[in-house]
């Protein structure tokens, strides 16, 4: 018996050092969202993310912060892919860092989820409170249902202070202002440890007695009818009658604590409000594009036609979060994520101003590290080769156009 | 010592032995039980059982009884045939809900930072004791699964009430009204776990008016009867011992 419970005690000490190394000694935090493992295509050809604004970079806990921007529902959505008719638009943060106090597509309140309308833009805010310390990656995220979650822009954005400062006050409309991070959470331990030490006494009256071996032979040998006595039945009836009882005064007394209670929200929003981008006078049509393996970059033959009354210049191609700039045209100043901005990405053989009422066919090349860094080069594999973005152009004022591009892309290995 | 020769030599060794067994036993069934049930509870009750905002007055009283009646049965049907033991029930839950618990507090909570009372797991127990008090007064498997399961669907919301209620007053939020628990899910953002995907309040069940969780709970009841049944036979073909003889082999 003895070496029985020594062997024990040894393969149990082994597997608890097992246990503890492989769960203890490397956890690494959790700090991306595996932005750059999404297919290429979901994030050219679906969600187009600009304007972005991180409204701070360092926040304490308990501050807030803003993220807020547009979103284009791109008229190209993949046939792959289930069309937005609900979208939950979310933030993409590893664990609730900070909680999410409103999140608003063109004004209204967005706490559930809402139709979207392809070729539509968006205007939206996510108002964000910071809640746990560290450096953390905070995305625009829009969640389409049957489609998966379709990945924005992430900046890094750090949180300062402690979480045990935190508090998330909350006042209902029975008038009663509590703290969401803690509320109801004594209630829910002290039923949770009331009922698992009944449970426990339950067990605990079987377990006294002789179990498995001598019972398991009285059966055998046609005595089963003797292994429950009355006493037994006794217990029985108490504890399941006590049961039923303690869960009919704990329902009533609940009733009569809490008389205004209300069922779940749920429910999709339509209607939501567009943002009215001025209609673009330039139009564009892709004449071919490529996608150079080797050089890390996309080239695009556009035929730019300008149909309003002012020169216009390329200043931006926009695709996957993935911002290419013609630094000649524009700067950013907005504090985009250094990662995701090529300031100098985009080349045009001819960007002199366009003149009213020209066309003119240019070679556009968009070439940066991004393209492998955020494996946008893996476009070549997905099951619809095609690229899209957007296009800004900016007139003499300044004035800035968007025009979207969609179109087939070849690549060229050698 | 041959073969043949007892491994105890006194009657007083024979019953330290059958406790050492009966504690063994009972501690590795604990913790299979415990892993198995964890698991499934956690494929087929999934998110209704994880967080607040999915604990609806609909879905989650008809889905979370008819998933979870399953091992006790099984467990039930296997330690009463072989031993008349009317714990099988109790013991799951009481695994079930260890396992629930350490896994909601270091995982949901010590990884990823949800609070506990936005993702504490439901409590089965009231269930799971009158499913054991019902085979031991009655004796019968066909009316546990009857009764008893009957009895786990009707006991299930309101063994949970007292711990849910307060998160179900109103509250309004920036022009609009939900629920403390509602905006539990609204604060704390689960990036994988967008709005849409919870299933509550669905269904055509609208005559009742506001009192659908009864009529819930009873469909619940009913189907949890049903899979007593599928799964005490799992139970009992589990606990049955067949011997093969050398010619058949």
């Amino acid at each position: 018996m003895k070496l029985l419970k020594d062997k024990a005690a040894k393969l149990s000490f082994v597997a608890l050092l097992a246990a503890t190394s492989a769960s203890m000694l490397y956890t690494p935090t959790a700090a991306a969202h595996g932005e750059k493992s999404q297919a290429a295509f979901m994030r050219m050809r679906t969600i187009h993310w600009f304007d972005l604004n991180w409204s701070k970079e360092e926040v304490k806990v308990n501050d807030t912060m803003t993220l807020s921007g547009k979103f284009y529902v791109f008229l190209g959505w993949p046939e792959t892919v289930d069309k937005p008719e609900v979208a939950f638009l979310n933030v993409g943060e590893p664990g609730a860092v900070f909680i999410r106090q409103g999140s608003w597509i063109g004004g209204q309140l967005v706490p559930r989820s809402a139709s979207l309308e392809l070729g539509e833009t968006y205007e939206f805010k996510v108002l964000l409170k910071a809640r746990r310390p560290g450096d953390w990656h905070i995305h625009a995220m829009m969640n389409v249902q049957g489609g998966g979650p379709i990945i924005g822009p992430g900046k890094w954005t750090t949180i300062t202070g402690s979480m045990k400062d935190f508090v998330n006050p909350v006042t209902t409309l029975t008038g009663e202002t509590i703290d969401l991070e803690t509320y109801n959470l004594d209630n829910t331990y002290f039923w949770h440890a009331l009922w698992y030490a009944i449970g426990l006494a339950w067990l605990a009256y079987w377990v006294r007695k002789p179990m498995f071996i001598p019972r398991s032979i009285a059966i055998e040998s046609g005595k089963a009818n003797t292994l429950i006595t009355a006493t037994d039945r006794k217990v029985g009836i108490a504890f399941t009658a006590g049961t039923i009882a303690l869960v009919a005064i704990a329902m009533g007394n609940t009733n009569e604590k809490y008389p205004v209670t209300t069922p779940l929200q749920a429910g999709l929003l339509r209607n939501m409000k567009t943002f009215e981008m001025p209609t673009p006078t330039v139009s564009v049509k892709v004449e071919d594009a490529t996608y150079r393996v080797p050089g890390r970059a996309m080239q695009m033959t556009l035929k730019i036609t300008n149909n309003g009354d002012s020169a216009v210049r390329l200043g931006e191609f926009n695709t996957a979060s993935v911002r290419f700039l013609d630094s000649a045209v524009l700067e950013d100043t907005s504090g985009y994520p250094d990662d995701i901005l090529a300031e100098d990405g985009l080349t045009v053989s001819d960007n002199s101003p366009l003149a009213p009422g020209q066309t003119r066919t240019v070679q556009v090349t968009a070439s940066d590290a991004a393209w492998e860094v955020y494996r946008l080069a893996d476009l070549i594999y997905d099951p619809d080769s095609r690229f899209a973005g957007l296009l800004f152009f900016f007139d003499e004022a300044g004035k800035r156009q968007m025009v979207t591009v969609d179109a087939p892309l070849i690549p060229v290995f050698i | 010592m041959s073969a043949s020769q007892s491994a105890v030599r006194s009657r007083a060794e024979a019953v330290k032995v059958s406790r050492t067994f009966d504690w063994m036993i009972l501690f590795v069934m604990f913790f299979i039980v415990l892993g198995g049930y964890h698991i499934h509870y956690m494929l087929t009750g999934g998110d209704w059982d994880f967080w607040t905002d999915w604990k609806d007055r609909r879905l989650w009283v008809t889905v979370a009884p008819i998933v979870s009646i399953t091992f006790p049965a099984a467990v039930q049907a296997c330690a009463w045939y072989r031993y008349r033991l009317p714990f099988g029930a109790v013991v799951c839950v009481l695994g079930l809900l260890l396992g629930e618990w350490i896994n909601r507090y270091l995982n949901f909570w010590g990884w990823t930072y949800f609070p506990v009372n936005f993702c504490f797991p439901s409590n089965l127990i009231p269930g799971a004791i009158v499913l054991d008090g019902i085979l031991l007064l009655g004796g019968s498997m066909t009316l546990t699964a009857v009764v008893g399961g009957l009895a786990w669907g009707l006991l299930f919301y309101p063994g949970n009430w007292p711990i849910i209620a307060p998160l179900h007053v109103p509250v309004e939020y920036n022009g609009m009204m939900m629920t403390l628990a509602d905006l539990q899910g609204y604060n704390y953002v689960r990036t994988g776990t967008p709005e849409y995907i919870r299933m509550v309040e669905k269904g055509t069940l609208r005559t009742f008016g506001k009192d659908v969780a009864p009529v819930s709970a009873f469909f619940s009841g009913f189907v949890s009867i049903i899979i007593y049944f599928l799964w005490h036979f799992f139970g009992r073909w589990f606990a049955s011992t067949d011997f093969i003889s050398g010619e058949n082999l």
